[in-house]
């Protein structure tokens, strides 16, 4: 069995926009998701700003899980993918009775119950930990989340491989509609804003103060995000049966690792899975319009990043451009996000810009990264790229339905 | 609504075989035993790994006893350049990869190490590195005087990446945040990354780390299950590869995974109802590895005296291999390790194959169930192997 | 030398050495950390943030790419904790 598998829905829970239309609007516009840090007390800082969904309200969007019982990271899951399966039109009672389940990605799951549970065991002890909140911690519970509000019955897998999680989870999913283990998939990610990840990568040098400017000469590190992100996946068949709206195909994806250091992200390595990608999808390097980037802001990954482009793609590689500028570094969702914006690129024909984006940096190898304003253009062939701590590399490819 | 009448069975028609994975080697970490060769023993005696733990850590214990090791020190087996920045988990995890490289005749190699990869499977990474670093931003008016060193615990994928850093694998590397469910997840998701011609060779498995944290976590939850096994800690790592691969080079796995089936129901006394899932699952299973109820010789259960838990994997198995199927329940000898649990079931079936070739071709069965409505089960064959075979 | 010196410098050292997993009398003066003992940009990270949190100070991470051997470390350090060493 193989079988072409297609994107009929979009989820976004996001900063700059909550739904596909919000959503793809904030992007064309280049509208900036950043703000004042409010989730917890960021007194003591030198940074305080971050991508936060401060409207994000689960109760509005959720029908089925009681939002109490469920951590800010799942519910950003499962409200992510109830967008995205009422944006493919899909009857959700076919669904239920369906080969249908879920992966989704995250690099710190339910980081802000584990912060409570932290809180608490600071203030009175573990011995006093809300039983609750001890029941939230797994990861496994994002997807769970998903399948429990959509009640789908298959198969629903959280991938924890960090900053390129949803990438994993959407290629996972791709591959259970190939095989016809499933019919239908919801594939995406999700991450909360955390104290620890703030302070984190603060210690690294790694967060920018105010302002996230990928690809820029005085760029000076990431900002963190959150959000969930989802896509409903199908076979073309169906889709087409059903007379769904096709945003785009999933043509393929490629996973490798560097196998060389924890956080110092390698060059060669992340070549050598763009290649692996291209190879899995059918494609070459030609064949590709268009590269959302990982592009996290920092020095030494949009370096590295430009500079493994160029050894694929050769000296005029294809327009690359890093959301981050808009929404910070969403984390475990950010390829997710990557996914959502490719996908829109391909169906409404046009690219999204790197905002914040002033000066080239001569350090770099010439790259276009689409500066500042939205362009229209009709790409075929999109690559959305993931990576992470741990060496995880991930990149998925996307096409127009040919 | 019936549950077997919701997923429809994917693979009829198909040649089933191509999709199974061979175990060439394994390796476990366990206050029962540490290496396969010993832990088969300890099986075999009927040993426990419960220990006395008072006085492992600076906090209080809600127990005295646990299935933990007090004194594990990574450093012991592996040596300390390298390793002094490990969370308990990544030593855990990285310790029963290399265990399993020991185990197998699959070696290592430049040609190899590009499709040669790693799958571990966890409940939220290392929980007390995590809470660990967040506290650090709790006390003291510079929140941000955290250790950067420490930075990568906090992600989940830390025993996976570091793990393959120390191997030198750079294959897929996934973590699967499955929890309780997190050795099959694990399978799974390696069975698909051969199948689908990704990499030739995984280790596959999953890891748990004994802590204040997921001691009290634990005991806050379920204090009140008086029967309930002690929890515990450990990981279970298989090298895993293509079953039609390893039989065309005329090698003999100890195990070949047939099927890996899951699905998610009511979390306990919501509907749909969770064990007509899981009777669903073992019978999918079943179907897809093309064998019968009857030829079940074992069930490695997760079953750990929660009741609401237990009665779920009970009546699962009872309608999909009737009541009088072996139930092997291996947290008696190993504790309730959550996200290694599965794995350590596993572990225990080929455990009792090495040794005892009466046993080569038996069929068996692992099944999991999490408190979140999932459930899964896997459909096993296993081979004998003389002790030390492999070992250099 | 100064008792002084003496004695920043053997602080130092215990923390380069445990930073880079290695025994404290294997750290010299001038060995290069990368060179001698493997060091990263994360361990240099990690030396600093102890640095800093042992003597209560700033360094500002321009500094890092100094601070390749005890000495320099030693050197910078002096000159943000005004030691008159």
């Amino acid at each position: 069995m193989n079988r072409r598998v297609v994107i009929t829905g979009l989820g976004p829970v996001s900063s700059i926009g909550t739904g596909v239309t919000a959503f793809g609007r904030a992007l064309r516009a280049g509208t900036s998701g950043i703000s004042a840090i409010s989730s917890f007390d960021s007194s003591g800082f030198p940074h305080y700003m971050a991508g936060e969904v401060p409207d994000f309200d689960p109760k509005a969007l959720l029908r089925t899980l009681s939002t109490a019982e469920w951590g800010r990271t799942s519910l950003f899951a499962a409200a992510a993918a109830r967008l995205a399966v009422e944006d493919a039109g899909i009857d959700e009672k076919v669904l239920a009775g369906a080969a249908a389940g879920s992966s989704i990605g995250t690099t710190s799951g339910e980081s802000q119950v584990i912060e409570a549970l932290t809180a608490e065991w600071v203030h009175s002890g573990l011995a006093e930990v809300t039983p609750a909140y001890a029941a939230q911690v797994p990861a496994s519970r994002l997807a769970a989340a998903v399948n429990q509000e959509l009640r789908l019955t298959g198969e629903a897998v959280t991938l924890s491989t960090a900053c390129s999680a949803s990438n994993y989870a959407l290629g996972y999913a791709y591959d259970q509609i190939v095989t016809g283990d499933a019919d239908y998939m919801i594939a995406g990610g999700a991450d909360s804003v955390c104290r620890w990840a703030h302070a984190g990568f603060y210690r690294l040098g790694a967060l920018t103060e105010k302002v996230c400017s990928p690809f820029d000469k005085d760029r000076s590190g990431i900002l963190t995000g959150e959000g969930g992100a989802a896509l409903f996946l199908e076979t073309l068949e169906s889709a087409t049966e059903r007379g769904a709206h096709i945003y785009a195909e999933v043509l393929g994806y490629g996973l490798n690792c560097d196998a060389n250091h924890m956080v110092a992200p390698d060059p060669v390595s992340i070549a050598a899975c763009m290649r692996r990608a291209h190879h899995n999808a059918g494609i070459t390097p030609a064949d590709v319009d268009y590269i959302c980037a990982h592009g996290t802001g920092t020095p030494a990954n949009d370096a590295m990043e430009a500079q493994a482009v160029v050894e694929v793609f050769g000296t005029r590689p294809p327009p690359i451009s890093s959301i981050k500028s808009m929404l910070g570094h969403t984390m475990g969702a950010a390829s997710g996000f990557g996914a959502i914006a490719a996908a829109l690129a391909l169906d409404e024909g046009f690219l999204p810009p790197t905002t914040n984006y002033r000066t080239p940096d001569p350090e770099l190898p010439a790259i276009d990264p689409v500066p500042n304003e939205s362009r229209p253009a009709q790409p075929r062939v999109v690559q959305n790229n993931g990576f992470a701590f741990g060496g995880n590399n991930a990149i998925t490819i996307l096409g127009r339905v040919a | 609504m019936n549950a077997t009448a919701i997923n429809p069975d994917p693979t009829s028609g198909q040649d089933v075989r191509e999709h199974t994975l061979a175990i060439t080697g394994w390796g476990v970490v366990t206050s029962l035993a540490i290496g396969a060769d010993e832990f088969t023993t300890a099986i075999g005696e009927g040993r426990s790994g419960l220990r006395d733990v008072t006085g492992m850590f600076d906090e209080d214990l809600p127990e005295d006893q646990a299935f933990a090791m007090p004194d594990f020190s990574v450093r012991d087996h592996l040596g300390r350049k390298g390793t002094s920045f490990f969370d308990r988990s990544t030593s855990l995890g990285l310790l029963g990869c290399t265990l399993a490289l020991d185990d197998t005749d699959l070696t290592v190699t430049d040609d190899n190490r590009d499709r040669f990869g790693i799958v571990l499977g966890t409940t939220a990474g290392s929980i007390k590195a995590t809470s660990d670093y967040s506290r650090e931003t709790l006390e003291g008016d510079r929140p941000f005087l955290v250790n950067p060193v420490l930075f990568p615990n906090t992600v989940m994928n830390c025993a996976a990446g570091q793990s393959a850093i120390w191997l030198g694998l750079k294959g897929v590397n996934a973590t699967v945040a499955g929890g309780r469910l997190a050795g099959l997840s694990a399978l799974r998701y390696a069975r698909n990354q051969i199948r689908r011609g990704y990499a030739d060779a995984l280790l596959v498995g999953s890891v748990e780390e004994f802590s204040p944290h997921t001691a009290w976590f634990s005991h806050r939850q379920h204090a009140a299950e008086e029967g309930r096994v002690k929890v515990g800690e450990g990981s279970a790592v298989f090298v895993v590869e293509n079953a039609e691969a390893v039989r065309a080079q005329g090698r003999t796995p100890d195990a070949e995974i047939l099927a890996v089936e899951v699905g998610t129901y009511g979390a306990p006394g919501r509907e749909p109802d969770a064990g007509a899932g899981l009777a669903d699952c073992v019978g999918r299973a079943l179907r897809r590895a093309g064998v019968e109820p009857s030829q079940v010789r074992a069930v490695a259960t997760g079953e750990s005296g929660i009741a609401r838990l237990d009665d779920i994997e009970r009546r699962g198995i009872e309608a999909a291999l009737g009541a009088g199927v072996w139930r092997v329940r291996a947290k008696e000898w190993v504790g309730e390790c959550q996200s290694a649990s599965g794995s350590l079931q596993l572990a225990a079936l080929l455990a009792g194959h090495r040794g005892h070739p009466e046993l080569d071709g038996a069929v068996s069965v692992v099944t999991s169930v999490s408190p979140d409505g999932g459930v899964g089960a896997a459909v096993l064959r296993g081979w004998h192997r003389a002790r030390g075979d492999h070992r250099s | 030398m100064s008792e002084a010196r003496e004695k920043h410098l053997d602080e130092l050292r215990e923390i380069v050495a445990e930073v880079l997993e290695v025994e404290p009398e294997e750290i010299t003066e001038t060995g290069s950390f990368v060179e001698e003992h493997e060091a990263d940009s994360l361990r240099a990270i990690e030396i600093l943030a102890r640095i800093e949190k042992k003597y209560k100070i700033d360094i500002p991470q321009s500094e890092l790419p100094r601070m390749e051997n005890l000495k320099a470390v030693h050197d910078v350090v002096a000159t943000q904790a005004g030691w008159q060493d």
